[in-house]
């Protein structure tokens, strides 16, 4: 990548990096002096401190019922009031991270899994397979992703597993498209054509000379990825067809609060304003790796 | 342009087919009984295998496929197990109302995102920029559901300007009906608007460096005339795309957003049937969402042409 390409919406120019600085170097470079990224890394880290703290920072057993009176309104004893049992909101809040993050950063093992593969298979080998295999991955895409996702769970029945299960099939034909994009235009190059005429085995040719340059666009997509895993996970639970109670879930409280939204309106304030700023976290370090990894898909 | 309006019509049938043969054998395969979702607690096994007989159940996949396929094409497209009301009744009612809701949630996010993109593009990096992409930020994270809790919340509990739940059919009373209408349709759009008014700034600026932009402005037209005419034309390609590409997840979205709002939308009426096994009210949902979904990427692909003329279907190559 010519160092001319990492134009800031073609107006400032970036900096040329120091002679021997690899991309990765370059890349962080870039991605530090992002404010708004940094107040994405800041929330995720928070997040992801709050998920492994919950048991020494929730005031309260997540699911014991009663552990105040119900449907209380924020107050000293319970920050952010109580759910109509009378469990404390905060701690539920607390917990939920739990769930959030189990579902948005598992839910990519599957497409890493198996859609990476199968586009890397289609892109770099052609042919019959690349045919059978992308066809098979636009009938996927046909759906509708959040229907296809409802359909897996109906088959699977309704748990925070099979959610992560669902979003994971339902991206595999992302993912496979994203490296079979990649894996054409890099094998394209002369470098590749070079490493051929060395005899370099295809499997290390994929491993060592193709795969590591589709990895920019798949480790953005991840990161966004995991934003929309939580809005589909919440989704799913607000249906019902997500993370089953007493589970403490964003989704399922947040359409439980719906329920006594009259007699206290800010239960559905809190796990709402909770998915709202985690989603906004991974969206706001996604568009910073974005902007830092590859400029051409800035957007 | 007529042959290929008429090849890609002919070419829905099959996709059709298929669709609902695979949801068809989905359903079948799917742990769970419609017979026993009716009989409730306690019947006899002998009960049982009858209902099963008087709804057809027990014959082949591929026969009741047939048979599904044969009245739906008499306009018999069966009746809900549970209800036992004449399903093609349910999806003309609720139809409407959702094609309602899923137009003008695409009106509401175009009338946003195009001025705000463009606003965007025009001043990069200024304050205008900033405060556009800050908010648009804001409404991508924002999942629809809690953008209508939070619409709700405010405008219909607390200020009382909105219904709080139902639906008035539009042609009885179009004013009733768009206040019912109102907050829901913000809840789809708004994060929609957000997307697009990114989609529209990055296409424009992208555009906006061309050469034939710097003509354009050398030629002494005024910067709107540049923009709006010559430059905006060719960033509507992308952002067409993902407008139809939108519309799956839009779909997907509206299901929640009719469920929140209590309306008597199709998306609500298919969760419920997919839920409780209903297989006619399954087949009849999914054969509906995927004609919606398909016929809009239908007009996408003719909305090309009409953007840019260089874009022609039915000739050689295409």
């Amino acid at each position: 990548m010519s160092e001319a390409v990492i134009l800031d919406q073609g107006v400032k120019v970036v900096q040329p990096a120091a002679v021997g600085q690899s991309l990765q170097a370059m890349a962080w470079r870039q991605l530090w002096r992002k404010r708004t990224a940094l107040v994405g890394i800041g929330i995720i880290v928070v997040l992801v401190l709050t998920a492994i703290l919950a048991d020494v920072l929730a005031p309260y057993e997540p699911t014991a019922t009663g552990s105040g009176v119900p449907m209380s309104l924020p107050n000293w004893q319970h920050p952010l009031g109580t759910d109509m049992l009378g469990r404390d909101m905060l701690s539920r809040v607390i917990y939920g991270s739990r769930v959030a993050l189990f579902v948005g950063v598992l839910s990519l093992i599957l497409p890493i899994c198996a859609g990476i593969p199968l586009g890397v298979i289609s892109g770099f080998y052609g042919g019959f397979l690349d045919n059978v295999i992308m066809r098979l991955m636009d009938i996927m895409l046909a759906f509708p992703i959040f229907l296809l996702a409802i359909v897996v769970m109906v088959i699977l029945e309704p748990s925070t597993t099979n959610v992560v299960i669902a979003l994971g099939i339902v991206r595999i034909p992302i993912y496979a498209r994203i490296v079979r994009g990649s894996v054409l235009s890099i094998k394209a190059l002369t470098y590749i054509e070079a490493a051929k005429a060395l005899a370099v085995r295809d499997p290390r040719l994929l491993w060592e000379h193709i795969l590591p340059n589709c990895m920019a666009p798949i480790i953005v997509t991840s990161t966004l990825s995991v934003g929309t895993s939580i809005i589909a996970e919440a989704s799913l639970s607000f249906l019902g067809l997500g993370t089953q109670p007493p589970t403490p879930s964003w989704g399922w409280d947040l359409k439980a609060g719906l329920m006594i939204l009259e007699i206290n309106p800010w239960i559905c304030l809190f796990p709402g304003l909770a998915i709202f700023l985690t989603v906004l976290a991974f969206n706001l370090f996604g568009d910073g790796l974005r902007d830092a990894l590859d400029p051409r898909l800035k957007m | 342009m007529r042959e290929y309006l008429l090849r890609r019509l002919l070419l829905l049938i099959p996709t059709l087919l298929g669709v609902t043969f695979i949801v068809f054998l989905m359903m079948h395969f799917i742990p769970g009984d419609p017979v026993t979702n009716m009989m409730g607690e306690t019947y006899s096994a002998e009960d049982a295998q009858k209902l099963r007989h008087e709804l057809g159940l027990d014959q082949p996949m591929v026969v009741q496929y047939g048979k599904w396929l044969v009245l739906l094409l008499r306009g018999d497209w069966g009746r809900s197990i549970l209800s036992n009301r004449p399903v093609l009744a349910d999806i003309l009612y609720r139809l409407p109302v959702s094609l309602e809701l899923l137009i003008l949630s695409m009106v509401v996010s175009l009338i946003i995102a195009f001025p705000a993109g463009i606003i965007a593009a025009v001043w990069p990096n200024s304050w205008k920029d900033y405060s556009a992409m800050l908010v648009a930020m804001a409404g991508v994270s924002i999942p629809e559901f809690f953008l209508g809790v939070l619409l709700f919340l405010i405008f219909a509990l607390t200020l009382r300007w909105f219904p709080v739940a139902g639906h008035i059919n539009l042609l009885d009373n179009p004013g009733e009906n768009l206040r019912h209408m109102l907050l829901p349709t913000i809840a789809l759009g708004l994060p929609r608007a957000a997307l697009l008014t990114r989609l529209v700034r990055a296409s424009l600026l992208e555009v906006l460096r061309l050469e034939y932009v710097t003509t354009a402005r050398a030629k002494g037209l005024s910067d709107w005339v540049v923009i709006l005419r010559h430059a905006l034309k060719n960033a509507l390609i992308p952002t067409v795309t993902v407008i139809g590409l939108q519309v799956g997840f839009l779909i997907g979205a509206a299901i929640v957003v009719e469920t929140l709002f209590a309306m008597p939308g199709i998306g609500s009426f298919g969760v419920d049937a997919i839920i409780k096994r209903d297989y006619p009210q399954v087949q009849a949902f999914v054969l509906v969402g995927a004609l919606v979904f398909v016929l809009a990427n239908l007009s996408v692909d003719l909305l090309y042409s009409v953007i840019d003329p260089r874009i022609q279907y039915g000739k050689e190559g295409t």
